[in-house]
């Protein structure tokens, strides 16, 4: 526990000093940071759970479109539009969970595909609701306490925040009742079952969290890019890149995530130039090499082998 | 009359593009009901093909039919080679990880074309594009007719292979108990191999069949591709030959009529709802038994 908060502490004192440090990489930090909160939202489910996901970006998307639409069309400030996304993602979630979670294993994946494509399509043409394929741009935002939410570095301090909260949640829950429920469920049903534990209930909480978590990113991400079409932020390849963070970097671990965000960012960044578009690529190569040679992912990995060396003194001495 | 004909016609199309979701699906059926393992690239190995076309046609100039006959070998290497190399190694582990894996492989062909062919769409120009055929009133587009055909030859090739030979009984043994086949002598690695590559070799076959029809573009097809081919088994049944080609065909139609009929926007997605429904209400497909395998 005190090895958590102080890795939270950590976080907090490089990313408070981070903006005077590197004031022209603020950019890259950002996606770093609101990933790392997308994939740690995500491994509540994925992760913590055993139920992976590959509709996260539905959350995302509906963040990103209540921010903007509340802006531009009802001149709802953020904070007001994010509360919202927060309450209608976790309805949202607990119907679509309500609906998938009686099937297990790989039907439940192949259905969020199914859903999320089905929102992208609404999203793409009804224009009524979303301003259809172009998509959403927002011109103003408010002020508040005379901070300029268009500054890189509000918006740097917002990402901050968001996966701050978000990690401390995973860390509250890892400890809590609620979080043994979820590795029980994720390990055996039936077994979590004659424990007395609901596994469709404690799913169902699970999504809630994890989708009301990541449209709250999904809501910062609308104010970074300003500017939101259907068919970037609802794609599928956000959800797969959302999920592939936390698994590559180390599904049910606390920081794997955080760590998977940083080195698939950092990759990409650096590859940038060489693959272009085709930055994906990355994402692909890197999946191949857990799957085959580091099943836990990095994080995971590393704790098993600290894991064992204490065993290893332990048993000498 | 004319509403009929339209009708008519409507079921006309919706059948045959049909006939090439089925070809997408038995694919991905194929390596399900036999690896348990959901092939996340089966919609990347379509797009594959569509581009072995373009690539035959730019450098020697063949018909996208022609190309078959390299192109299908090729396919069928190419999954054996995948088979072995990455699948085989996480067979005995969670179900997910091979989930993972080939999520891996598709990001990674995806990209590679994107990175060879760049992002613009592609398509091969044939001379038999827009010519049409009539039967009792009903136009058929040449293109169409042609995948049908070769949709046709092929089901009844897999038959043939699947029912009339010894692989063909192997493969059917693998699918039904892999330890009862193994006892019984079935090297079935071996079978592995097989019906990988032939998954992806159906799945090449479907995309040169469909690029005169449809443009190529690198990331996004593939996506689509095997979404479609989701909505094709799972309409069937998972992991059921028979049942594939039912199920594709349905969707043809359900897409066709839909976007006939009510919102041509939403085409993509009346399959998505159907698949919904039916993941819903009759997860073991609507031929399946009521057993879940899953």
């Amino acid at each position: 526990m005190t090895k958590h908060l102080i890795g939270l502490g950590v976080l907090l004192a490089v990313g408070m000093a981070y903006p005077a440090i590197f004031p022209n990489n603020l950019t890259i930090a950002v996606s770093v940071l609101l990933f790392a909160g997308w994939a740690t939202s995500w491994d509540l489910l994925g992760g913590w759970n055993g139920q992976v996901s590959l509709g996260h970006a539905s959350f995302v998307g509906l963040g990103a479109y209540f921010v903007a639409i509340g802006q531009s069309q009802f001149g709802l400030a953020p904070w007001w539009t994010m509360a919202m996304a927060t309450a209608v993602a976790a309805v949202l979630a607990y119907f679509w969970g309500w609906l998938t979670f009686r099937l297990r294993g790989p039907y439940f994946s192949l259905s969020t595909i199914a859903v999320a494509e089905i929102l992208r399509l609404v999203a793409i043409n009804e224009e009524w609701l979303s301003g259809g394929a172009t998509g959403v741009f927002i011109a103003t935002l408010p002020e508040p306490f005379g901070i300029d939410l268009f500054s890189r570095t509000a918006q740097f301090y917002m990402a901050l925040a968001f996966a701050t909260v978000v990690i401390s949640t995973v860390i509250v829950i890892s400890r809590a009742r609620f979080g043994y429920q979820l590795r029980a469920v994720r390990e055996d049903e039936d077994s979590a079952m004659a424990a007395g534990i609901d596994p469709t209930a404690t799913k169902l909480k699970a999504f809630m969290l994890s989708a009301a978590l990541t449209s709250i990113g999904g809501g910062i991400y609308g104010i970074v890019l300003a500017f939101i079409e259907p068919h970037v932020i609802f794609a599928l390849l956000l959800s797969v890149q959302i999920a592939l963070t936390a698994i590559i970097g180390g599904r049910g671990t606390i920081w794997g995530p955080a760590v998977g965000a940083i080195v698939l960012i950092g990759a990409g960044e650096m590859f940038r130039t060489t693959f272009a578009e085709a930055n994906m690529l990355i994402y692909g190569i890197l999946i191949l090499v857990v799957v085959l040679f580091v099943p836990r992912g990095i994080v995971g990995e590393l704790a098993r082998r600290h894991i064992r060396r204490l065993y290893a003194k332990r048993a000498q001495g | 009359m004319a509403e009929l004909d339209i009708f008519l016609q409507n079921i006309a199309n919706g059948v045959l593009i049909g006939g090439v979701y089925a070809l997408i699906g038995i694919g991905l059926t194929l390596v399900f009901g036999v690896m348990r393992t959901i092939n996340f690239a089966h919609g990347d190995f379509v797009v594959l093909g569509m581009y072995s076309a373009v690539l035959f046609n730019a450098l020697l100039g063949w018909d996208p039919y022609l190309s078959l006959l390299l192109a299908m070998p090729i396919g069928f290497f190419a999954g054996v080679i995948v088979e072995r190399f990455i699948l085989s190694r996480v067979i005995d582990a969670p179900p997910e990880s091979a989930l993972l894996a080939t999520l891996g492989i598709s990001l990674i062909i995806g990209n590679a074309i994107l990175l060879t062919f760049g992002g613009e769409p592609r398509s091969v120009q044939v001379s038999y594009a827009s010519s049409t055929f009539s039967i009792a009133g009903v136009n058929v587009s040449m293109v169409l007719l042609l995948a049908g055909i070769a949709t046709v030859i092929m089901i009844a090739a897999l038959y043939v292979l699947l029912n009339r030979t010894e692989v063909g009984r192997a493969i059917r043994g693998t699918a039904e108990n892999r330890l009862g086949a193994e006892l019984v002598g079935i090297d079935t690695r071996r079978i592995h191999s097989i019906v990988f590559g032939l998954g992806v070799m159906l799945a090449v076959m479907a995309g040169v069949t469909l690029i005169p029809l449809l443009f190529a573009t690198p990331t996004n097809t593939g996506a689509v591709f095997t979404l479609k081919a989701f909505v094709v088994t799972v309409l069937g049944g998972l992991g059921n030959v028979g049942a594939a080609i039912a199920g594709g065909i349905l969707l043809g139609v359900v897409e066709v009529l839909g976007a006939s009929y009510f919102m041509s926007e939403y085409r993509e997605a009346y399959g998505l709802i159907a698949f919904l429904l039916i993941l819903l209400f009759r997860p073991e497909g609507l031929f399946g038994r009521t057993v879940k395998r899953v």
